[in-house]
């Protein structure tokens, strides 16, 4: 006798898809609903964005008033603000060329083959001196443009990317600091961290513009910027401190210990062995620290800085486009997913370069 | 065996007491270990014979006596302890291999960080400590592809690679399946053959048999006992080690 067996049939597509919406008349009626909604939205959707909007400057705000879907012209016409917020109009190339370096250096510092001492270093340290040169001027035939000045996109991105480059080395001494065997060090700095961690971000950055001036000495003031930046920073690293810590945590103690048996002095042994664990397991939670701190950034609108979402404010604020404040919104919505979009693709691409040693 | 000093000494230990907390855990151990010498170290679990091992690296720091390495006195003087450190090299239980690196990796870290060697006499000295253990071909995996048997083989290689002058290994096969205790205990006969200083704590008693100059027997945080392995299995003195033995060798 010959034995057949015969596989169980794998359903094709269009019966998986009659057993999971249809398989009943009640779920027939669900899944139709269901989908005619669906439809109507996006159709609606669409409507609005593509088909019945005005692209064009060519018809002012009249033009746009008149016609039923999306004003997108306002962004046409005030893209400028947006970006750029007060900078001098001449100079708007020169915050364009700023973004353009900051963007490159954080594209540049996320690939892995920069990821030496000497390269990452020279990648900042252009990075941020193209950036300030450019912004700040007063060299180079360069116009001076003060800080006051600076917004926007350009703004944005500065303090978000100086916060984590502050931030984020504070926040590892912070954790260092705390899991120190002398309890003094260890107390106090849980005191810090969790002092910072109970106030709000608004007060912090209000502390630092406006009641710092008052308690420290004139030279070491500096320009507001600076201040609120000092500020966002430290609150930042409040929380990346308790996530690095919470990441040493996960390394066994055993690592440590071969590593001391080994005759590694303490830096070797945090920077090579211990560190290099730690962001493995700490590397989800901190890409959300970094989303969190991104879309923070907007708060600084409260001691007088015009960063993206402000300048938004701005550019639909005055006058004749003041009812375009959707399509606005709109776009500034997609700046935003745009960076933090790409920041949590990096967080899935690290995860998966740094899980090669598992298994 | 003896226990007085000696310029010769590999490790000399004098009354050393350890406490955790209230708890007792070493009590006035008098040990010394020659150059060249193997000794194992036996005894029931909690009877501190991981932390006698592990306080002559100081990976446990001790609170009375005095603990001489290769002629430097392990104190509070870092440049004295790092400097053992370098000279003493230690196998884990759970081999402790650095998840992150490669095996290549786990080799070279250490003697071009501490060693400042150049790299590539580094990678040399590593595939070469590889080959010994038996797996050169695992050199480019991480730690994490590999069986415990071949884990622990790495760690041994790892710490050969700082070309110590002395071996503490700490139940270096306790944590290992059946199969896979031959592969390692075979890697360390072949390294006492060779003349390595040895200290192990190991149940393996068949390995003391063949490797040991001197079985130390620990209960209690106390030395209860030590003697070659012919006379210590064969006409142990003390209750508590005959009692030991037919647990471990009754089956």
């Amino acid at each position: 006798m010959e034995m057949v067996i015969v596989a169980p049939p794998t359903p094709g597509r269009l019966e998986d898809l009659r057993r999971r919406f249809f398989a009943t008349p009640l779920q027939t009626l669900l899944s139709l609903i269901s989908l005619a909604i669906m439809v109507f939205v996006v159709w609606k959707l669409l409507n609005w964005a593509i088909f019945s909007a005005v692209f064009t400057t060519s018809g002012g705000p009249e033009a746009c008033q008149a016609a039923a879907g999306a004003c997108w012209s306002v962004i046409a016409a005030r893209w400028r603000i947006i970006l750029f917020g007060l900078y001098p109009f001449e100079e708007q190339w020169r915050s364009a060329l700023a973004c353009i370096a900051v963007v490159v250096m954080t594209v540049l510092s996320c690939i892995p083959a920069f990821w030496t001492g000497r390269r990452i270093a020279l990648v900042w340290g252009t990075g941020a001196g193209l950036y300030y040169v450019l912004m700040k001027g007063g060299v180079l035939g360069l116009p001076h443009v003060g800080e006051e000045a600076w917004g926007g996109l350009a703004l944005t991105l500065f303090i978000f990317v100086t916060t984590c480059l502050i931030g984020f080395p504070l926040a590892i001494c912070l954790a260092l600091l705390r899991r120190s065997d002398l309890p003094w060090i260890s107390r106090t700095t849980g005191l810090i961290i969790d002092g910072v961690r109970s106030l709000p971000l608004i007060s912090i950055l209000f502390t630092f513009a406006v009641v710092l001036p008052f308690a420290l000495p004139q030279w070491m003031v500096g320009d507001k910027l600076y201040r609120v930046i000092f500020g966002s920073a430290l609150f930042f690293s409040a929380y990346q401190a308790e996530i690095v810590r919470g990441g040493m945590q996960g390394v066994p103690k055993g690592q440590e210990e071969a590593a001391m048996a080994l005759g590694m002095s303490y830096w070797q042994r945090i920077g090579r062995i211990l560190l290099p664990q730690a962001m493995r397991n700490a590397l989800p939670a901190t890409i959300n620290q970094f989303v969190i701190s991104f879309k923070e950034t907007s708060l600084v609108v409260i001691v007088g800085f015009f960063e993206i979402l402000a300048s938004g404010n701005a550019a639909y604020g005055t006058g004749e486009w003041r009812f375009a404040y959707v399509e606005v919104y709109a776009f500034i919505a997609m700046i935003y997913f745009v960076f933090v979009f790409s920041l949590s693709r990096y967080g899935a691409f690290l995860e998966r370069r740094m899980s090669v040693g598992e298994r | 065996m003896n226990s007085t000093q000696s310029p010769g000494a590999a490790v000399h230990i004098e009354d050393l007491d350890k406490y955790y907390g209230s708890f007792h855990a070493l009590r006035k151990i008098n040990l010394c270990v020659q150059r060249g010498e193997k000794v194992v170290v036996c005894g029931p679990s909690g009877s501190g014979k991981s932390t006698m091992i592990r306080c002559i690296n100081r990976l446990e720091q001790h609170d009375g006596g005095r603990i001489t390495v290769l002629g430097t006195e392990l104190n509070d003087d870092v440049g004295n302890i790092d400097g053992i450190r370098r000279e003493v090299g230690m196998v884990f239980q759970h081999f402790n291999l650095f998840p992150h690196m490669s095996v290549l990796e786990n080799c070279m870290i250490a003697p071009m960080m501490v060693r400042k060697r150049p790299r590539a006499e580094a990678e040399a000295t590593a595939r070469g400590y590889l080959e010994k253990v038996r797996i050169p071909e695992q050199a480019m995996k991480f730690p994490g592809q590999l069986s415990g048997g071949q884990q622990q083989r790495v760690a041994i290689a790892r710490a050969l690679c700082m070309q110590p002058q002395l071996m503490l290994f700490d139940e270096p096969t306790s944590a290992l399946d059946p199969e896979m205790i031959a592969e390692v205990l075979d890697v360390m006969v072949t390294l006492a053959s060779e003349g390595m200083t040895m200290i192990c704590v190991t149940h393996e008693m068949g390995f003391a048999r063949r490797v040991a100059d001197r079985v130390v027997f620990m209960d209690g945080g106390e030395i209860v006992e030590e003697a070659p392995p012919a006379e210590f299995f064969t006409s142990c003195r003390s209750e508590r080690t005959r009692q030991f033995l037919s647990q471990v060798l009754g089956h």
